[in-house]
This record gives C-alpha cells, sequence and structure tokens, in this order.
C-alpha cells in the first residue's frame, strides 16, 4: 500500500516537474500561501504510544507512561534551493500533549514552495523567555493548563514525561517525572533538531502538506545518552542529566511521511 | 541644579489620535516618570516594553495588595512585603502564607527591583515580569494557580474597568496582570536616604564622623560583595552560613541543578537594612549586630564557600567593635524615609 502510494506521489511530482519544464523551473506552479500540518504521533521505539500500556527499554526498565507533554517552536522550513521560511516566533510555540490529543501543529500563511527540510525547537529559548510579560502572551496560560508551566523556576517545562516503572531492582512499580527545561539563567536546555522530509512538501493556495513526524518517546531516557530511572526516578534540575535529556528528546523524532494534497485526510 | 542630574525619563504617552475609534478613551493613562539616580547603575529593566502609566500602575497597586491573588483570599502580596520595612515580613523569621504555612526563606525587598536581572534568593527567575508567578503559584505562600487568579479577576467589574483603562487591548489575561504587577515594581525606587543625598550633594547633607568611617571600612570590607550604591553585585554566593539542618536550602542549586551552587543565595541589597531584620535568606539573625559578629566568627568552610572570604587569617571578615559599630552607624544612612512613606506605594 505505502510504496504504491509514494510511486503515485513519485509520479505525481514527476509530471508537475515535466509540465514545467519548459518555464523558468523555480516553482512557480505553487502560488500564494498555504498550511502546513505538522503531526506528532507519539510512539515508543516502533510502537504506538499508548498512555497507561507499559514498554521495556534496552535498560532492562519497564516503564508505563502517563504523561508526555512537550513543547516545540521556533519552526522553520527549509527548500531545495536553501531559501528558509521562518515562522513568526509571536505565533511560533505549541504545547503537544498525548493525553488532551491535541498533537497536531499548524502553520498558517507559509508560502508557496517546495520544502525540503524542517527544523524546529524542543522548549523555549531564552530570547523568548526574556521578553518578559509582553512575549510570552496566552503561551504562559496555555502552559499552566497543560502542566507545562514551572512555578518554581518561574518558566516553562519544556517536557513532562510521567508514569510508574519497574526494574530488576525496583519491582514494586514507582513513581518517575522527567521534567526538563531550562535552568533559570545558568543552565539553557532549548534545542533544535533538523530533519530532512523525505519528499518535498509543496505548499501554495490549495496545497496543504502534512508532515507526519514520529517522536519515539523510548529516546528520552534510551537514546544515546542511557538515563536508569532506577538510579534516580524524579529528575527535574539536574545539571548533569537534564542536558542529557534534553539532547535525547531532541533527537527522538523522525520524518515518517509526507502527504502532499489539500490537507483534509492522511 | 547641576547636582540633580538624575536622568529622568519624561515621555509622554499620546495614544489613539486620529484613528480613535472611541471605545476607550486612554488619553489620561499618561506614562508615568521612573527614577533613575545618577548614582544608581543603570536599569536593567525593559522599560519600553512596559512603560508604566498611571493606570497600569494603579491596577499593579491593586493586585500587590488584593488577598484574591490567593487560594483563600486573605495573603496578599502586600501581606508579606510591607512598606514601612522596604517591603519586607518584619518580624518574621519565615513568611508564612496562606493556612499559617511556613515557607523556608525570609522574605526579602522589593527595593529597586528595575536595576536587577535575576529575581528572588535563588534567582528563580531572570525576568521580573514573570516573578509574580513564583509567590502565586507556591504551596505554602499563596497557593493559587494563575488561571484561578485571572478566573476571579474577570468575575469582578472593578478589575474589568481598571484593565481595560490601563491596556489598550484591555484584556483581563495573564500578559497585562503581570505586566501591571511589574510596573508597580518598577516604579519603586528607593534612592533618597541619607546616603544618597550626601553622595549626589544634595541638600548640603553630610555624614557623621562615625558614619564616614563606617563607609570607609563598609568599601574595604564589605564593597566586594554589597557593590555599586544597589549595595549588591546581584550574584550567588556562599557566606559560609552554616546549613539549618532541618531545612537544608541549598539556595541557587535549586534552580541551576549544580553541586558548584550548593548553599549559594543572591547577595542582597543593603538598602534600608536596618528595617529589615530579621537578616539572611532564611532570617536566622535577629540584628546587624548579629550579622557582623557572624561574618567575624561564625563563617562556616565548605566547597562552595565564596572565595572572598578566605583568607591567610582563616575564614570570615576580621573587624573589631569599633569597626562594627561604625558599620552599624554607616548602615544606618541608608534609610530611606521618603520611600517608605511614599503614598504612591501605600496601601490605605
Amino acid at each position: 500500500m505505502k510504496p504504491l502510494y509514494k510511486l503515485s506521489i513519485f509520479l505525481f511530482l514527476f509530471v508537475i516537474v515535466t509540465s514545467c519544464s519548459d518555464d523558468d523551473s523555480s516553482g512557480d506552479d505553487l502560488t500564494g500561501t498555504g498550511m502546513v500540518k505538522i503531526e506528532f504521533d507519539n510512539s515508543v521505539a516502533g510502537d504506538d504510544l499508548i498512555l497507561g500500556s507499559s514498554y521495556t527499554n534496552s535498560q532492562n526498565e519497564t516503564l508505563t507512561i502517563d504523561r508526555l507533554n512537550y513543547i516545540v517552536s521556533n519552526f522553520r522550513l527549509t527548500d531545495a534551493d536553501g531559501n528558509v521560511y521562518t515562522y513568526p516566533k509571536d505565533q511560533g510555540y505549541f504545547i503537544t500533549s498525548e493525553e488532551t490529543g491535541n498533537t497536531e501543529v499548524v502553520l498558517v500563511d507559509v508560502p508557496a514552495g517546495r520544502y525540503t527540510s524542517l527544523t524546529f525547537g524542543i522548549g523555549v529559548d531564552q530570547e523568548k523567555y526574556l521578553l518578559g510579560a509582553e512575549g510570552q502572551g496566552d503561551l504562559l496560560t496555555e502552559a499552566e493548563s497543560t502542566n507545562m508551566m514551572w512555578s518554581w523556576q518561574a518558566g516553562y517545562k519544556f517536557l513532562n514525561f510521567e508514569g510508574t516503572f519497574t526494574s530488576a531492582t525496583v519491582t514494586d512499580a514507582t513513581d518517575f517525572k522527567i521534567h526538563m527545561g531550562s535552568h533559570g539563567s545558568s543552565l539553557d536546555n532549548y534545542k533544535e533538531t533538523t530533519l530532512s522530509l523525505g519528499t518535498e512538501a509543496l505548499v501554495s493556495d490549495d496545497m496543504t502538506p502534512i508532515v507526519h513526524l514520529v517522536a519515539n518517546a523510548g529516546n528520552i531516557l534510551d537514546g544515546n545518552n542511557k538515563i536508569l530511572l532506577t538510579e534516580q526516578a524524579v529528575i527535574m534540575v539536574s545539571e548533569e542529566k537534564s542536558p542529557k535529556i534534553a539532547t535525547n528528546t531532541s533527537n527522538m523524532f523522525t520524518v515518517d511521511h509526507v502527504h502532499n494534497g489539500d490537507g483534509s485526510s492522511h | 541644579m547641576k547636582y540633580l542630574a538624575w536622568a529622568m525619563l519624561l515621555i509622554t504617552l499620546v495614544a489613539c489620535n486620529e484613528e480613535d475609534g472611541g471605545y476607550i478613551d486612554i488619553e489620561d493613562n499618561e506614562r508615568l516618570t521612573v527614577a533613575i539616580p545618577s548614582n544608581f547603575p543603570p536599569m536593567v529593566y525593559q522599560i519600553e516594553e512596559n512603560p508604566p502609566t498611571r493606570y497600569g500602575f494603579e491596577l499593579g497597586k491593586k493586585l500587590f495588595y488584593d488577598g484574591k491573588l490567593s487560594a483563600n483570599g486573605f495573603i496578599s502580596c502586600g501581606f508579606c512585603h510591607e512598606q514601612r520595612f522596604s517591603f519586607t515580613h518584619h518580624g518574621h523569621q519565615f513568611s508564612h502564607g496562606i493556612d499559617d504555612k511556613e515557607g523556608t526563606r525570609n522574605t526579602p525587598s522589593i527595593a529597586n527591583m528595575a536595576f536587577f536581572s535575576e529575581f528572588a534568593w535563588d534567582g528563580a527567575t531572570s525576568h521580573l515580569d514573570l516573578f509574580p508567578i513564583i509567590p502565586i503559584t507556591n504551596e505554602v505562600e499563596m497557593g493559587e494557580t494563575m488561571t484561578g487568579v485571572l478566573e476571579k479577576l474577570r468575575a469582578d467589574s472593578d478589575y474589568q474597568k481598571a484593565f481595560k483603562a490601563a491596556f489598550e487591548d484591555g484584556g483581563v489575561n495573564h500578559e497585562n496582570f503581570l505586566k501591571a504587577i511589574a510596573q508597580f515594581m518598577v516604579m519603586m525606587v528607593s534612592y533618597n536616604s541619607k546616603y544618597d543625598k550626601y553622595v549626589r550633594n544634595e541638600d548640603g547633607v553630610a555624614l557623621t564622623e562615625e558614619e564616614l568611617h563606617g563607609l570607609h571600612i563598609f568599601q574595604q570590607k564589605c564593597a566586594s560583595c554589597h557593590t555599586t550604591d544597589l549595595f549588591s553585585d546581584g550574584s550567588f554566593r556562599n557566606n559560609g552560613l552554616p546549613p539549618n539542618p532541618g531545612i537544608n536550602d541549598i539556595g541557587r542549586a535549586e534552580v541551576s541543578g549544580s553541586v558548584n551552587d550548593n548553599h549559594k543565595f543572591k547577595v542582597p541589597s543593603l538598602r534600608n537594612v536596618t528595617l529589615t531584620a530579621p537578616y539572611m535568606h532564611d532570617g536566622r539573625f535577629g540584628s546587624l549586630e548579629s550579622v557582623l559578629n557572624f561574618y567575624q566568627n561564625g563563617v562556616q568552610d565548605s566547597p562552595t564557600l565564596d572565595p572572598l572570604l578566605k583568607t591567610e587569617e582563616g575564614f570570615g571578615i576580621s573587624m573589631n567593635d569599633a569597626e562594627k559599630m561604625a558599620l552599624i552607624a554607616f548602615l544606618g544612612t541608608l534609610t530611606d524615609e521618603e520611600f517608605i512613606n511614599d503614598e504612591r506605594f501605600a496601601e490605605y
């Protein structure tokens, strides 16, 4: 099914590209502005993430995940020529939440183009934070309602990952809480990731691509950096572990596929 | 006049000229002037992002003194920050919040906050606007949620009017709420103590011989941390207080997560210090004499003890009794009667 689908997209692109070949090949066929939808499909090492279900990782810890919320921000789209479109910063912060089902980011008024890669941040950069009340706008309100306000740091949790776990030595289900954010002015845990889209995402007045990302929550503790809950189950402000978690989190995203079309379904 | 070389921001906000659709008349919401004393370092607060206005300031003051900001409706900001003690909680080692719950830290003064870049004893926020989130949501202080506060304010017609008067968009929202309180705090500049008038050569004010002697000792022994005429460099330091074993507050390390920051707290300003007992982050000392005795005899070594307190003779600051008396006399010149009696900031 999928290869066929990809083939059809390929053919479609081929037709479009060849049909334009007499013109200046800079993409004149795509005009105006459109939306880009980005779906954050939370998973654990290839399995769908279902809150309340358990997953065993490579460190032989079994996690039952009850919460996975994270902030994504500062989206940038790059086309094959290296032109970068930066989404307006004052609208550029989104809280995704598995428990509320709010896992789609919709970018609006994106200039028409053929975009080949996507860059975004995980969390809130210092520049945004230091804009004070003016710069936060409604983000604080939204953060408080989604357990992403970090009140004793007067800031944001970039990641709120909670549940229970067991391991060889921790046999009773024990709460774990991973809250990651910047540590006041002393440690900035905001990180960005850049993903190749694999195919072009086509944006125009009537083309709204859906970028389907998979976020592998298993990577948060069991990525390049190995974090053992057995050693420490509540990690909120750790000079050593929080940056590792931030790096693991920024590396948890992959592009599964891109749907080009009117954006109504995928 | 040349002595009065205070840089004053005198920009009048002229809002809504021709395009005023007549929704809200904010013409009389004039911009307020923030005092920038000539003997202070530059202001840190980005005043153009949130310029204090008459109604913004009044709204901030109303909020500051309103118990609605707490869960039980009784604990306002002004409950712990009392003007006559330079906005500290006099007589309380730890400040107590809702349901008589006690915190673990002593209420710091909020004078001259516009000139600092880190807030709270541990620097939990680096923007003044966002500071109120900490006490409002702390379960032993005001025990509320930001959203809960806004719901109460939205249901109150006085507040609806006050927000409309203060802000062009008029919304009762987090942004305007935090801006209003910040406007109130930004205006709180304490700069008219006897010391200030002495250094600015105003009104022929002179220090006594003992006060001058104290100033001299201060400059030698205290001013490397209590720098500038703010009397703080805003940094986080471990001054060698033996940790209170019942609490073991690790200070800045709570925020940074770094063991290098264990037991470090923000260097407090010494303005109005005669009024702000008890002293230290945990309010353990009832008098300035005890504070100086501690620096003379009580400083405890630890891996994070500030290097400035380690000398060849040992830990702490060597002082004799006469020097301590002179220092206390000098510190008395930092009391600013105009500030603590300024009706603009008064609850009633």
